[in-house]
């Protein structure tokens, strides 16, 4: 099967990150980039099918230079090739934008690779904006099936069997391929790089595709807030159980919590 | 302040680092308690490769420098200093045969370590410490064999090892002279473990008694020549002192880091005590010894790769490192206060793990006297 996994670099979600106080943007120096997590898991889960079933994982990116080194990253844990889009302004562009990038680029892979992909995976969001959408917009632009919140897939007679996450339970389904499922953390842990395939992965070729020119956003981010401080508790000190009861109950009534 | 590194250490930096804070920095307190042998976590390891960074390019290992191995090591031994000590003594037994071993040794032993297999150097016996040449174990030839016969104690790996190299008398009568090296594989007959060790420090890492009866094995497994024993001895110890000194300087900066953040974290007096100009200068001490000890270990390793002399250095760096993490762990203990002589917390350890380290590889008197033969002369 001919896998491909769309691969976003964010920064390390294990940093807390405040606002810088001048720009009013993220202060993100210092802080190291990653792989978003959910691509990591729908790596693995890419992986854990080649492993089974054979066939080949693209992983494909749209960034600057520096994306280059979370895309050897993913060529050491399972990835066999890996394409960068060079759009330094990525950040800039919606969600939509980024999928059409994303079609234009599948196209392009596919004809350099002279065969089209059968299973597209996204992770479900990203951990810095998390908009949730990106895959979603992929299957609409490239009038594919879309699975989202997936936390398994296994191949079946004429498609694949995906095992969805939904807020009650699971939902198990089938899709005709080729389709793009997005992935939700599932039951096991990205495997580490090792020293012998980041050695190697560090000497493999990243090929570069190029942007879409003059792509306009649908929607533009007019200001980004940091999320509010935890305002200090209220104290309850009654003389006796019931009195404090009695307080507490009532402060909550005044918050509305009932 | 780190060791200067390559861009391709550099990255495979960030990987240990996630791997030892993830699976051996937690995990290794529990068998710290134990003293058992934490066979999982070095499965982990070894499918890694961690315990291939030494295999030299030719033989399949990666083609790291020196120093961009010792960045790694210390972050290993930030984690856990057994843990390390476990993955460098592998590299301290191949030693032995990269620097006298045929060519059929080498490819062998560097098999073994690549598909995930520990050495063990065995030198030491009961009666013979500092004094390597007193040795009682013998090696008698026979025909195309040799047979092995004695007793060698507080060997690293020494029950988890995949092969062994042993000195042995080949001649008694020649003293030093007389002693040669030999390669032992694993489930060889005869050789066989005694007792382990229950440790003070670094108790990830496995130490026993290993004990040679009648242990035969193909004339081949002789390393270098007959009575170039204690040489080859001699010059794998100088090599893997640094080493020894590289972890040393893990200690200390594990030391640094933890005192910090609980420097930070214990309030006293309304302020985190670190605001304390007292406590600020026992941290800038502890970062000068360390820093130093860490550039000496570089500097050490650089003149390896680098094809010069290295003895000299090579024992300040083990002395100096391990004397300073000795240091540093007890200023760690004593920034904690009262909670760095508990056991709940990570520093105490800290002062058991570095102690080892002044006395294998050669104590740090032994050290002295290296340092001493190579300024003084004789």
């Amino acid at each position: 099967m001919e896998l491909l996994v769309c691969i976003k670099q964010v920064p390390d979600d294990s940093v807390e990150i405040s606002l810088d106080p001048v720009s009013k943007t993220p202060a993100l120096q210092g802080v190291t980039p990653v792989v978003n997590a959910f691509d990591t898991y729908a790596l693995e889960m890419a992986a854990r099918l080649k492993e089974a079933h054979g066939g080949e994982i693209t992983v494909v990116s749209i960034g600057g230079e520096d994306v280059k080194n979370s895309l050897k990253n993913c060529l050491a844990v399972g990835a066999d090739n890996a394409y960068l889009v060079k759009e330094e302004a990525a950040f800039s562009h919606d969600p939509a934008g980024i999928a059409k990038t994303l079609k234009k680029a599948i196209g392009e892979i596919e004809k350099d690779r002279g065969k089209p992909f059968d299973l597209i995976f996204c992770g479900k969001e990203s951990t810095d904006y998390a908009s949730s959408q990106v895959g979603l917009f992929l299957g609409e632009e490239s009038s594919l099936p879309v699975a989202a919140n997936v936390i398994s897939v296994e191949p079946v007679e004429g498609g694949i069997k995906l095992k969805q996450e939904t807020e009650e339970g699971y939902r198990v389904m089938e899709a005709a391929l080729p389709c793009v499922v997005t992935i939700q953390k599932p039951n096991y842990d990205p495997r580490y790089p090792t020293i012998k395939s980041k050695m190697a992965a560090r000497k493999k070729e990243i090929t570069e595709l190029s942007p879409i020119e003059n792509l306009e956003s649908q929607f533009k981010v007019l200001q980004i807030l940091e999320p509010p401080k935890r305002a200090a508790g209220v104290k309850i000190k009654g003389d006796n159980i019931q009195e404090a009861v009695t307080e507490a109950m009532s402060v909550m009534t005044k918050a509305r919590i009932f | 302040m780190a060791y200067l590194i390559s861009e391709e250490a550099q990255d495979l930096l960030q990987d240990v680092k996630n791997f030892c804070e993830k699976e051996v920095k937690e995990p290794c307190k529990e068998f710290d308690v134990s003293g058992e042998w934490p066979k999982e976590i070095y499965e982990k390891a070894f499918e890694q490769g961690y315990q291939a960074l030494e295999v030299p390019e030719e033989y399949g290992g990666p083609g790291l420098s020196r120093v961009d191995v010792a960045a790694l090591i210390e972050q290993m031994a930030i984690a856990d200093a057994g843990f390390a000590t476990t993955i460098s003594a592998s590299g301290l037994a191949l030693k032995p045969v990269l620097i006298a071993g045929s060519e059929a040794q080498k490819e062998r032993v560097c098999e073994l370590v690549l598909e995930g297999g520990l050495g063990a150097f065995c030198l030491t016996e009961p009666g013979a410490g500092s004094d390597a040449g007193a040795g009682k174990t013998t090696a008698v030839k026979d025909g195309d064999s040799y047979v092995l016969n004695g007793r060698k104690c507080f060997i690293t790996n020494g029950g988890v090892a995949a092969f062994y190299c042993v000195t042995a008398m080949t001649d008694k009568t020649k003293g030093v002279k007389g002693m040669s090296m030999f390669l032992i594989e694993a489930g060889t007959p005869g050789l066989s473990t005694g007792k382990e060790e229950n440790k003070m420090g670094i108790r990830t890492s496995n130490t026993c008694d290993v004990v040679l009866e009648d242990v035969r094995i193909p004339a081949s497994n002789l390393i270098g020549e007959e009575g170039k024993g204690f040489s080859i001895a001699m010059k794998t110890l100088d090599q893997a002192r640094t080493w020894m000194g590289c972890i040393a300087a893990g200690i200390a900066q594990r030391g640094i880091d933890e005192a910090i953040s609980y420097g930070k974290e214990r309030i006293q007096f309304g302020n985190p005590v670190i605001k304390n100009q007292g406590l600020q200068f026992k941290v800038a001490d502890m970062q000068i010894k360390t820093e130093t000890a860490r550039q000496m270990v570089a500097h050490a390793l650089t003149r390896m790769d680098l094809g010069l002399t290295y003895t000299m250095e090579s024992a300040i760096a083990k002395c100096y490192a391990s004397d300073i993490a000795m240091e540093v762990a007890s200023e760690a203990i004593q920034i904690f206060g009262g909670y760095g002589y508990s056991r709940e917390y990570p520093v105490e350890k800290l002062l058991r793990d570095a102690k080892i380290f002044q006395i294998f590889e050669g104590t740090n008197e032994i050290q002295r006297i290296v340092i001493a033969n190579n300024i003084i002369g004789r």
